[in-house]
């Protein structure tokens, strides 16, 4: 298996660009995931790795060759479909073994592959059942098993939980992991589900508007997002909107309606002056214990969130939030407090267009 | 179940059973037991007559022949339509169906002009120097005569079926398959085709019935041995030759055991393939060059296809048309003389009103059991439902025939005035097509909408006036339009059922002009055009008003 590199990919549909100058190097044997909200382009660019969409400018590599000219059924990759595009007119049987007899496999192999890559999605028992005769979960199940059976150099999974229900979904997660990670095949993995890259990803590609916007490592997106868009797209973030002081090697300090806080820079090339957006964690925002950064608020509402508690803060005409484990004792609707957080929670993001709405 | 229901339930069965159920079984019994015990004599004597044996082969032959070339049309026309896009698609898409507003009697007219021995396409094909002697269209090759005005005339019901399954397969499937190691054409042959089969063979079952019991067609090429000549021929004498009841017996078994058969094997009821997140039916645009053989293909198609039609317009205008490709000199003569000839005026009144008389009947029992299949729940409903679509299996010749044969002598006898049959013959079998397009809109109305007049105060049928059949106006119009326009250019039932010149229809009429000896081609072609004129305004409004829905009315 081989890295699968994307260079300067762009791709137009009439006057909208889908995919924007698209950089990418997905290491072999990895578990990719193309994160984004819904027409950022992250679909166009599966399909583009899978030979369905025509790359138009810039260049796709398997390993070191270029694949712009092969035609998707030459790549050896499998895709998986949002709604598992089994066909209906074949068993499960058929449809997990249809890779294999196009590839012209003899006929004993094909049996034993077969039952082996459905042994591994643990649905053996359902071999000479119709794709219309699976519940939802178990079609998944064969649509990876068919993706699975030809060894492919890449698996392509496009949205393939989006169609279960949250319970399957967390099942299903797990399942996909730990399949990953027995076969060790490199899989791209297409989702607007921020939980589900989050939980799964070895690296996030976070796309907005056909642009890559981060690239990384699921604790570094989230701890360390490039700018407010990530920020807030994974996970909820407070911004507080001001003006960088002054910097203090990869501090900052920034001067705000709140008051003044220290955080980390998010950028290097931020010099002070630069508008900028203070950015804080809920679960980093706390009500009671230690802090360098300290402000006022009122507690607005409290709502209960059952692993957790949520307060909903006001510090002048900004509303924040904040999240706590456990009750925190003595926090009261409508009463004041002081919330504080620690300079290596607090992230300073270069403030874009307007500010940091 | 309500008493309104009950009541008109029975009102329904009466008139199923009266006139499509007891015809047929009348038919039955006087073929089986004629004279009150059962005997297979009739049919040992038809099937052991050569003459009729041939004709069943030539009718067996003429519908396999017919399903084929159409399908050789439909399917690549379909398959260019839905898969790409190319200049001038709309408009081509448009004047595909154009075919369907002609009954391929009238069109049978125009193309015995053109297919004579020195006729315009023997004369084209002398001068490109394809054949060296003209080919004998309507002497030994008359069967390929007839098989070509019935393929151009069907071919749009078979397109419509294909590329209705072509677009409900989901690209994803194709694409899964191309992206696990297929090519184009084994994708395509793997698992599109497979998908496409219950599409395609609903096609081809409308098709094969309905050219397998054509009258019109072969009428007019005097391709008299097959077994719908055959059986009209035997109306003449009934009362004294009861093998026509045989016939009759046969040609249903045949057609039941085509429809049956087809059902068993291929007609598994279809896949839902277009499931969440299905992205619908992708189109290609195609370079200037690709584009340009597509056009060419469809307009070719277009063109060959409206051959019938501008030969029958063609021979209606000419006034000098010799070994020549086109006509020398054109005359308005024929309309003017069509229009003044006895058999016309009264025919055209006789079809305006049976048609008009017909569209009433079937509005009113359309709508009326479509709202009974689509809103309320009863035992039995299943039946109701079989039993109103059962007329699209049954031939419009048998039907005829039974007619003659069982209400011979009643106040209906089709002898002394067909018109009351006429009217309940076209609407029997123009049923299923009111109740398919109100069913649709029944269906597509929410339920809440008339539950919250009701929940208002408004009674069930003050809700159904004021809510229901507003909403659905436009598919009621349509449907009536289509059972309108169908009724006018019938042709089994009409040359059947009305024997006295007073009662002709139009297509009785034109039929009738055909025999004259001199100018017969021309007058029946004027009128044929004006007939053609007629059901292209209807059935464009129809389209008008059911839009892209269409295309569901010609589904099995």
């Amino acid at each position: 298996m081989e890295n699968i590199t994307l260079k300067n990919v762009t791709k137009r549909f009439g006057k909208t660009t889908a995919v924007d100058n698209v950089s990418l190097e997905i290491k072999a044997g990895s578990l990719f995931f193309l994160l984004g909200p819904s027409g950022c382009g992250k679909t166009t660019l599966l399909r583009m790795v899978a030979g369905f969409c025509e790359v138009e400018e810039g260049d796709i590599f398997f390993g070191g060759s270029s694949v712009k000219t092969v035609p998707p059924g030459k790549r050896n990759t499998a895709l998986v479909f949002q709604n598992y595009a089994l066909w209906p007119h074949l068993n499960v049987h058929r449809n997990v073994a249809y890779g294999l007899e196009e590839r012209r496999v003899p006929p004993g192999e094909i049996r034993a592959r077969v039952r082996e890559a459905l042994a591994s999605v643990r649905m053996e028992e359902y071999e000479f059942r119709k794709p219309n005769e699976l519940s939802g979960g178990q079609q998944q199940r064969v649509a990876l098993a068919r993706a699975l059976v030809v060894k492919p150099d890449a698996v392509l999974l496009d949205e393939p939980l989006s169609n279960l229900d949250a319970r399957l979904r967390m099942e299903m997660r797990e399942e996909i992991r730990r399949i990953h990670d027995e076969t060790g095949v490199t899989m791209i993995y297409v989702t607007h589900d921020q939980k589900e890259a989050l939980t799964m990803a070895d690296e996030i590609a976070v796309m907005s508007m056909g642009r890559v916007e981060q690239i990384g490592a699921p604790q570094e997106i989230y701890r360390s997002p490039a700018n407010i868009f990530v920020a807030t797209f994974l996970g909820d973030a407070n911004l507080i909107q001001g003006e960088l002081i002054e910097r203090i090697g990869p501090f900052g300090m920034i001067r705000t309606p709140l008051g003044v806080f220290t955080g980390r820079l998010a950028d290097p090339n931020m010099r002070g002056g630069d508008a900028a957006c203070c950015m804080v964690r809920p679960e980093n925002l706390r009500l009671s214990g230690a802090g360098e950064n300290r402000l006022p608020v009122i507690i607005k509402n409290t709502v209960f969130l059952g692993e957790a508690q949520q307060y909903l803060l006001q510090a002048g005409s900004v509303s924040l939030k904040a999240l706590a484990v456990g009750s925190a004792d003595g926090v009261v609707k409508g009463k004041q407090a002081e919330a504080a957080f620690t300079a290596a929670d607090a992230l300073l993001l270069p403030a874009e267009g307007e500010g940091c709405a | 179940m309500k008493k309104n229901t009950i009541l008109f339930l029975v009102v329904i069965a009466c008139f199923l059973g009266i006139f499509l159920f007891y015809p047929i079984l009348y038919i039955l019994r006087e073929s089986f037991l004629p004279q009150g015990n059962f005997s297979l004599a009739y049919f040992r004597n038809i099937l052991s007559n050569p003459a009729t044996r041939t004709a069943m082969a030539n009718s067996f032959w003429l519908s396999v022949a017919t399903t084929l070339v159409t399908a050789l049309l439909a399917i690549p026309l379909a398959l260019l339509m839905t898969r790409f896009r190319f200049p001038g698609k709309t408009l081509l898409g448009g004047l595909l169906m154009v075919p369907m507003i002609m009954p391929p009697f009238v069109g049978a007219i125009g193309m015995r002009q053109l297919l004579a021995r020195f006729g315009s396409i023997n004369l084209l094909l002398l001068e490109g120097g394809l054949v060296a002697t003209p080919i004998d269209w309507l002497g030994s090759a008359r069967f390929w005569g007839v098989v070509i005005v019935e393929a151009l005339h069907l071919y749009p019901i078979f397109y419509l079926n294909a590329s209705a399954a072509l677009a409900n397969v989901e690209p994803a499937l194709e694409e899964a398959a191309l992206n696990l190691g297929s090519g184009r054409m084994s994708a395509f042959r793997r698992v599109t085709l497979p998908l496409m089969m219950p599409g395609l063979f609903a096609g081809a079952i409308l098709v094969a019935l309905w050219s397998f019991t054509d009258l019109g067609t072969p009428l007019i090429f005097e391709y008299r041995n097959v077994m719908a000549v055959q059986i009209f021929d035997r109306t003449t004498d009934l009362s004294d030759n009861p093998e026509g009841h045989a016939l009759v017996v046969l040609m249903l078994i045949i057609t039941t055991a085509i429809f049956l058969t087809s059902k068993k094997f291929f007609g598994t009821k279809g896949y839902e393939t277009i499931g969440k997140g299905g992205t619908g039916a992708s189109e290609k645009t195609l370079g200037p060059l690709g584009g340009f053989a597509a056009m060419a293909a469809v307009g070719g198609v277009v063109l060959i296809a409206c051959l019938p039609h501008l030969a029958v317009v063609l021979t209606s205008i000419r006034e000098k048309w010799f070994m020549t490709v086109l006509p020398e000199s054109y005359t308005a003569l024929y309309y003017v003389k069509a229009l003044g000839h006895d058999l016309t005026l009264p025919s055209i009144k006789n079809s305006i009103l049976l048609s008009a008389m017909s569209m009433g009947v079937d509005i009113v029992l359309g709508v009326a059991v479509a709202y009974l299949l689509a809103r309320r729940r009863f035992r039995g409903i299943d039946l109701l439902d079989a039993a109103v679509m059962l007329p699209l299996a049954i031939p419009g010749l048998v039907l005829a025939f039974g007619y003659l044969a069982c209400f011979a002598g009643t106040v209906l006898d089709p002898r002394i005035n067909p018109m009351p049959l006429l009217v309940i013959a076209y609407s029997v079998r123009r049923l299923p097509y009111t109740v398919r397009t109100a069913y649709g809109g029944f269906l597509q109305i929410s339920q809440s909408l008339e539950e919250a007049a009701i929940n208002l105060g408004s009674s069930a049928f003050r809700t159904m006036r004021k809510v229901t059949l507003p909403l659905i106006s436009a598919n009621i119009i349509a449907g009536a339009i289509l059972a309108f326009s169908f009724a006018m250019l019938e042709v089994s039932e009409s040359l059947v059922l009305a024997v006295k010149e007073q009662y002709f229809p139009i297509t009785k009429a034109i039929y009738q002009l055909m025999a004259r000896i001199e100018d017969g081609p021309f007058m029946a072609s004027a009128l044929g055009v004006w007939s053609m004129a007629f059901l292209a305004v209807s059935l464009l409004i129809a389209g008008v008003l059911l839009g892209r829905k269409m295309g569901q009315l010609f589904r099995v």
